[in-house]
């Protein structure tokens, strides 16, 4: 305490005397002196407790050494007090006269000060009044920016809630039109696979077509075969019922004639019948010249014995006799055969009576022959009658004879006749025969054809049948098939159809498509107008971003020209005390500076006034300086809200990447140290940190994979991104290096690391 | 010491692999004019969180090329990129009126940078087959480019879709870095 007391007064006596040169070296010296001593002393215990036995004598000398420089040391420092005392007396002295003249002179200078002070108060409170004025208005101005800036800054909120809302309607809007596009865009790939499938039933529909369709071929081909084949039968059919037609008119023919025949049988029959009558009648009247004839013979034989009554026995007579014997025994032959040829003849007319009905030409012409021979026989009988009329009349012997030679010629001619007759009844007979047998073979033969044809016709008739039937098949094929046609031709006229509502269904699809998309191009085109909107809110945003920074340039500017004042004031009162401190006198123009006015008129009454005076003004600036100081703090405080404020805003409008909203982040950008964008809030080193982690992740990605000369560049980075240490980032560079170098040895880690661990063990070693 | 390194690897192999950085503003089109350089084509982007680097030759003279990420929140990594680099790119949206302040002050805060002091500067007024876009000189006094002092720039109007300009930029950049060396 006392050694600080006395060293000030030594200082400021050395301050007062102004070359005080010779006070410089005994300050320094107790310094040293009680440096060397503390010094000494800690030796001393050092060595105490490490000396050993041995040194002590050697010590002990330097220790006598020591108390004999120490000696000298005293005497030396007794003398430096002796002439401190005489400085320090003539010190006093001085010190008297110093005091005796500056009491004067503050006398004197009390009394100037006054007048000073009077003239400075009024000045100091024109000054301070003006100041004041200055500052409220200052303030007003302030205030009313504040309140501008307030208000702006309400503007803004709107714009920004506003500018929010337009941007959940936005949002709402993209999600509402997604939500359609999505949907229109299910509906379409809904319609895609109705469509496919819609597209595949076609096609298997087309494929079932076409199937039918071969179907079809085959079966027209079918059925114009079995058209063919059943036009081959139908001619067939025609050409059977042509020969049908044929057979039975042969049969008709066949007909006709068996009833022509027959009829010519029931003729012959007939005929027959008339012949046996004729027959009864001829044999009638054959009995009846049978009778004639005996009755002629009795006549004859009457007539012979009244000849051999009458005549003499003469020749001729005999002869006649003769003749007529003869002619009797031919008579009776031929009446033998004629006998015979009756029964014959019944025989034969039996059987023609059975079998022969129809010999009508021969018949009539036998006949006629009979009607002839009748005549002849008629005509005979009338020679007959009058032969015998002749004979009964047979007056003369002449005539007798005459008739007798007749007779027999007469019953020549007769038998030779009848003899022709029966031959030629013979010849007819066999000729009849001979016809009825050719008429029955023929009739047979008929009968065979009839019954072959008929045979055929049946045979005909059950092909028919079968034609018939297979003909009915046929036609319930043929109808089957055109039925089947039909169906099919339905069906295609169904899948036409189809086809045609498939077709108008895409149609439909694609006009709702269409529909869609033209929804979807002025939902588009909304959305465009919405962004133009959103656009143009965002360039209001930066026109009010760009006023609001011509504001806080504005307000820089204030704060700049306050802070001005601040540095104006802030030197002052340390060109105060460095002007009271040393000495009122001196007028520190070395300080000088051109720029300060206000201190410079300050200046010219501080070398007259007093250090009291001094110390009321340094405490008035002091007062009026805190007052700034206030002042500046509020506009600082202010101005960290309107960040704040600025930053919730960026960060309400941070949600949006677009690139304005870097635009409004430039603002903090450079107010903040570029080196540190952590530094100000913590929502913002939040945003920070995350951009900064996705840039270091980039950079770390980069260092690890790009060639070393081009990692060398990103160690400075990564160091940065990392907080390395200067070490650190040596030790990478290091590294770095060796492993881009062929040779050279590896750098000791150790060098770099070690000192941040080994720097706590140094007090040990 | 890495330029030291390469510095060797150049005199170990003839051609030392020029290092460019093509930097600027999210969404100017950085991305696609790094892989029209490289393999001619337009390709499909998405915004660059990081980098893309690749190895782009040009008359005979290798380029590493960087694309680094232009969003607000990682160009302050930009600066991790500056060493050793001979050339960058910087290329701005020609329609993009509103952003040309910001991509100015990005521009000036980049150019105050030391290590790319002697980086040649070649700006990209991109996107010129846009309606409205910016004229080169126009582009050019809004970056307050003609203010610069002790730095070789130029500025080309280029269409990165389209491929124009490209040809001409890097015509000009090879034969700057040639007569550079």
């Amino acid at each position: 305490m006392f050694a600080k007391l006395k060293k000030k007064i030594a200082e400021e006596t050395a301050v007062a005397q102004r070359p005080g040169g010779a006070t410089r070296i005994p300050r320094s010296v107790s310094k040293e002196s009680v440096a060397s001593m503390g010094a000494d002393s800690g030796d001393d215990f050092a060595s105490d407790g490490s000396s050993s036995r041995e040194d002590l004598s050697s010590q002990l000398l330097r220790r006598n050494e020591q108390i004999r420089k120490l000696e000298v040391r005293l005497s030396d420092y007794a003398e430096q007090v002796r002439n401190l005392q005489k400085i320090k007396e003539k010190l006093e002295i001085a010190l008297e006269k110093h005091q005796d003249s500056s009491m004067r002179k503050f006398q004197e200078q009390n009394e100037t000060f006054q007048a000073n002070r009077a003239k400075m108060a009024e000045g100091l409170a024109l000054a301070l009044a003006r100041k004041d004025q200055e500052w409220s208005e200052k303030m007003d101005q302030l205030e009313k920016e504040k309140r501008f800036l307030t208000a702006q800054l309400q503007e803004m909120k709107n714009q920004s809630l506003n500018l929010f809302q337009r941007r959940d309607e936005m949002d709402e809007l993209e999600g509402f039109q997604q939500q359609e596009l999505s949907k229109v865009k299910h509906m379409l790939l809904k319609k895609e696979e109705s469509l496919g499938k819609m597209e595949q039933e076609l096609e298997a529909r087309t494929r079932e077509l076409s199937h039918t369709r071969e179907e079809l071929m085959t079966s027209s081909q079918m059925s114009s075969d079995l058209s063919q084949k059943l036009e081959e039968l139908q001619r067939h059919c025609s050409a059977l019922e042509e020969q049908r037609d044929h057979v039975t008119a042969s049969k008709t023919g066949a007909e006709n004639k068996v009833s022509a025949l027959e009829q010519k049988e029931q003729e012959l029959q007939t005929f027959i019948q008339q012949l046996s009558m004729d027959l009864q009648k001829a044999t009638a009247e054959t009995q009846e010249k049978e009778k004639l004839i005996t009755h002629l013979q009795e006549k004859v034989s009457s007539l012979e014995k009244k000849l051999e009554q009458n005549l003499s026995g003469e020749e001729h007579v005999q002869e006649l006799l003769k003749e007529k014997t003869v002619a009797e025994q031919n008579l009776e032959a031929t009446r033998q055969q004629l006998m015979a040829a009756r029964s014959s003849q019944a025989k034969a007319i039996d059987i023609l009576e059975t079998r022969v009905k129809e010999l009508e030409l021969s018949l009539q012409a036998s006949e006629e022959k009979l009607k002839h021979s009748d005549d002849v026989m008629a005509a005979q009988e009338a020679q007959i009658q009058e032969l015998a009329a002749a004979r009964e009349s047979s007056a003369a012997p002449l005539q007798a004879a005459a008739l007798e030679r007749q007779c027999p010629e007469r019953m020549r001619t007769l038998e030779a006749q009848l003899a022709a007759l029966e031959r030629a009844r013979a010849a007819a007979q066999t000729a009849a025969e001979q016809e009825v047998r050719e008429l029955e073979q023929e009739n047979a033969a008929l009968k065979e054809s009839k019954n072959e044809c008929e045979r055929s016709l049946q045979h005909h008739q059950l092909e028919l049948k079968k034609l018939k039937e297979e003909w009915s098949q046929r036609e319930i094929v043929s109808v089957a098939m055109a039925q089947a046609l039909d169906e099919v031709r339905k069906q295609r006229e169904e899948f036409q159809q189809q086809a045609a509502n498939l077709t108008a269904v895409i149609d439909e699809k694609e006009q709702t498509l269409q529909e869609k998309t033209e929804v979807i191009l002025q939902k588009e085109q909304e959305i465009f107008q919405l962004k133009k909107g959103h656009d143009s809110a965002l360039s209001q945003m930066h026109q009010l971003q760009s006023e609001l920074e011509s504001l806080q340039s504005l307000r820089a500017e204030e704060s700049e020209a306050a802070a001005r004042d601040d540095v104006l004031r802030l030197p002052s009162p340390g060109q105060g005390l460095t002007l009271s401190v040393p000495e009122p006198h001196v007028t520190s123009r070395a300080t000088q500076d051109p720029m300060y006015q206000l201190p410079a008129a300050e200046r010219i009454p501080n070398g007259e006034v007093g250090v009291m005076d001094l110390g009321q003004l340094q405490k008035e600036k002091q007062d009026l300086e805190q007052q700034l100081l206030e002042k500046n703090k509020t506009i600082k405080q202010m101005q960290q809200r309107m960040l704040e404020l600025k930053k919730t805003l960026q960060k309400e409008l941070k949600i949006r990447p677009d690139n304005e909203l870097f635009e409004v982040r430039d603002k903090p950008g450079p107010e903040m140290p570029n080196m540190a964008p952590s530094v100000t809030n913590n929502t913002d080193l939040t945003d920070a940190r995350e951009i900064n982690f996705e840039y270091l992740k980039h950079v770390v990605l980069k260092f690890m994979s790009c060639r070393e000369s081009e990692a060398f560049h990103l160690i400075k980075a990564v160091s940065v991104l990392l907080n390395f240490s200067e070490e650190e980032e040596n030790m990478l560079k290091e590294t770095l290096e060796y492993k881009m170098s062929w040779f050279g040895s590896k750098p000791a880690p150790k060098g770099s690391i070690r000192p941040s661990i080994s720097n706590p063990r140094i007090p040990w070693s | 010491m890495g330029g030291f390194f390469s510095s060797i690897f150049s005199s170990l192999f003839g051609t030392r692999e020029m290092r460019i950085l093509i930097l600027g503003l999210d969404g100017a089109g950085k991305t696609t004019i790094l892989y029209r350089l490289q393999v001619g084509e337009v390709v499909t982007t998405i915004p660059t969180i990081g980098f893309n680097v690749e190895t782009v030759t040009y008359k005979n003279l290798k380029f590493q090329v960087w694309d680094l990420g232009g969003q607000t929140s990682i160009r302050p990594y930009w600066r991790c990129y500056y060493s050793n680099t001979d050339a960058v790119i910087y290329v701005v949206d020609s329609c993009d009126r509103d952003r040309i302040g910001i991509s100015k002050s990005e521009l000036v805060a980049m150019l105050e940078e030391e290590e790319l002091r002697k980086a040649i500067l070649v700006v990209f007024a991109n996107k010129q087959d846009m309606e409205q876009a910016m004229t080169p000189s126009e582009m050019a006094n809004s970056l307050g480019l003609p203010v610069l002092k002790d730095r070789k720039w130029q500025i080309f109007k280029t269409s990165a879709t389209k491929g124009t300009g490209l040809d001409e930029a890097m015509e000009w950049l090879v034969e700057t870095l040639k007569s550079r060396q």
